[in-house]
């Protein structure tokens, strides 16, 4: 059985619907993202889980126990907030200390605690300090702290990382999961930046007004997203129509996506003929970019705007904006779509 | 250049003058009844014929003066602190848990703006004269209408607070780590809040100190105010009178000075010094 369980939970404001029959469950240790753009409702559901937000139907366990209908301060789940949300009157140690504190404990008992969790999110020295004089990694640092010295059964963390500039953000969830696979931490993290989503988690769920549009790992929401609305979200797919591609030997859809890395690229003049199974779309280059190792070309093509990304090297050197040009799809490359 | 130069000069000296005249027309008459509260007699002539702490004297040593000093220290400390004790929790609770009826509360707030204080005063005495909360006359209808008086500061500056902690996001993160509503906000907004609400303390005791038109109104003579002394004394000693008024200017001064030492007083946590950098 798994550790935690969603089961079909909905959740209306004001007639609409902004969770709509939610079920999904997490392993023990897991690491789960829940991705989406703003709206979503990923939010709305990390706090329906953090027992702040109601909802209209549906459970909730963690373990054997049914938490639905428990506040939250009796889940036993710790929560991370998108700004960070310490107390502003407490040093590092006091915000470290209060759940503690407010579980009873004595001083003698949890200071041990609370200096291991210090050293653990490499604050050592800092104790006296308060948020006000700390910069925003270390203030988030010192929340997740917060929240992992009680050892919760999960931990959820609401965009930790939006609230950051991108050098710290980039390490600062490098650091979180690394803490997470350490303490061995079920959680939920939500967020809106693909990058980050495929880059930290063992699991994705993809949402879309109030909707699961797609689970899976990492890999298989990247190399193969099952609707248009995830192609597009994901990364920067084509999507194409069947009659776009033009093959016989295409799945049974009417939508496909293909990544701009398995489309190649040819000046018209030069190309060579297409292999089978493989398609052959012709276009005049609008726009070029160099990103480092690789270039990315728009190519416009019967009214459409195909994304083409080849490496930088001195084949595709020759290719200039402007100029006409030959794209070859593979049709094995070529994700069917769920309309 | 030099043309600039004088150009530059001569501004100087019209702000110069234009901020003494305000100053000389801010502080004359305070000037004035400074000198006349320590004048022995001022009859002909610029300055006093002698100078004189006797009135000074006359007023700290006359009861009722002591009396009226008490009276109004007593409705001011209760009126606001049971319009704290009232208005706080209030504010706080619609705040974070039903921010969409703050509306309201905004709008009764600032309704006593709408009225003056004759009109008000006028209503309050028909209202609470006879039936079965007959108070006017009474220090309670004093404390009622205080109340209501000071609501708009309270109110202003408890929400400001209120909304610079993201009091939402905290007492959410004190509940998940095991808090009760209450240890919530004892342990974690109001130490925040407390220097915000501590100024606006200060400005509404200093304002009911001040005020004289209710006080007139509602009690007159039964329960004679500083304000109402002052009146009272008026009639007989112009001198005398003066004496109260700078007493009660020193006082507002002081008053005043501590509101301001406060208002840049901040909780251990907000005197920030260096930000870390990463």
């Amino acid at each position: 059985m798994s550790y935690v369980r969603i089961e079909n939970i909905n959740k209306s404001y004001q007639q609409q619907k902004v969770l709509n029959d939610i079920s999904f469950s997490i392993e023990e240790g897991q690491f789960l993202t829940l991705l989406g753009p703003s709206g979503c409702g990923k939010s709305t559901l990390l706090r329906a889980i953090a027992g702040l937000n109601e909802i209209d139907s549906g459970s909730i366990s963690v373990g054997d126990r049914n938490i639905t209908a428990l506040p939250s301060k009796e889940r036993q789940i710790g929560m991370v907030f998108q700004s960070y949300a310490l107390f502003p009157n407490m040093t590092v140690f006091e915000n470290i200390a209060f759940g503690l504190k407010m579980d009873k404990m004595k001083k003698s008992e949890y200071t041990p605690l609370v200096e291991e969790m210090i050293a653990l999110i490499d604050l050592k020295g800092k104790e006296n300090r308060y948020p006000a004089q700390l910069s925003g990694g270390q203030q988030q640092r010192v929340a997740l702290a917060r929240s992992l010295v009680k050892r919760p059964k999960v931990l959820l963390l609401d965009e930790p990382l939006s609230a950051l500039d991108a050098q710290i953000r980039r390490s600062l969830r490098t650091e979180i999961r690394l803490l997470q696979k350490r303490l061995k931490m079920t959680t939920i993290f939500v967020t809106h930046d693909q990058e980050e989503a495929l880059t930290v988690s063992d699991r994705i769920i993809i949402m879309n007004q109030g909707r699961i549009e797609q689970e899976g790992s990492p890999e298989d929401i990247y190399t193969h997203p099952a609707s248009e609305f995830v192609a597009r979200f994901i990364g920067s797919y084509n999507v194409l129509k069947r009659s776009d591609i033009g093959l016989d030997s295409l799945p049974d859809t009417e939508l496909f996506a293909v990544r701009p890395e398995v489309i190649s690229i040819a000046p018209l003049a030069e190309a060579p003929v297409a292999e089978l199974g493989t398609a052959t779309i012709e276009g005049k280059v609008e726009q070029l970019y160099i990103l480092g190792n690789v270039i990315r070309f728009t190519v416009s093509a019967g009214g459409l705007d195909i994304l083409v990304d080849a490496l930088n090297n001195s084949t595709v050197h020759r290719i200039q904006e402007g100029m006409d040009v030959r794209l070859f799809l593979p049709a094995d490359k070529c994700e069917p779509l769920r309309q | 250049m030099k043309p600039k130069t004088s150009g530059k000069s001569d501004g100087r000296k019209w702000h110069g003058t234009v901020l003494g005249v305000l100053l000389v027309y801010l502080f004359l008459p305070v000037a004035g009844t400074l000198l006349f509260s320590l004048a022995r007699q001022w009859q002909d002539g610029i300055l006093p014929d002698g100078y004189t702490l006797q009135w000074y004297g006359s007023i700290f040593t006359d009861g009722r003066f002591l009396a009226a000093v008490g009276r109004t220290l007593l409705v001011g400390v209760i009126t606001v602190i049971v319009t704290l004790a009232l208005m706080v929790p209030v504010i706080f609770v619609l705040n974070v848990y039903f921010p969409k009826w703050e509306r309201l509360l905004q709008i009764s707030v600032l309704l006593p703006f709408a009225f003056p204080p004759v009109v008000s005063a006028i209503g309050l005495i028909k209202m609470y004269s006879s039936g079965p909360v007959a108070i006017t006359g009474t220090v309670w209808i004093l404390i009622g209408v205080y109340f209501i008086m000071i609501q708009p500061f309270i109110y202003q500056s408890v929400r400001n607070s209120l909304s610079t902690i993201n009091a939402k996001d905290l007492v959410e993160a004190a509940e998940m780590l095991g808090a009760s509503r209450m240890a919530a906000f004892r342990r974690v907004i109001l130490p925040n809040i407390l220097p915000g609400t501590l100024v606006a303390s200060l400005l509404s005791f200093s304002m009911i100190f001040g005020e004289f038109v209710m006080s007139r109104m509602l009690v007159g003579g039964q329960f004679e105010t500083v304000q109402m002394y002052l009146y009272n004394q008026m009639n007989t000693s112009g001198q005398a009178a003066s004496a109260v008024v700078v007493t009660y200017f020193a006082l507002i001064l002081v008053l005043s000075g501590l509101v301001l030492k406060l208002g840049a007083w901040k909780p251990k946590g907000y005197r920030s010094a260096q930000v870390e950098e990463e």
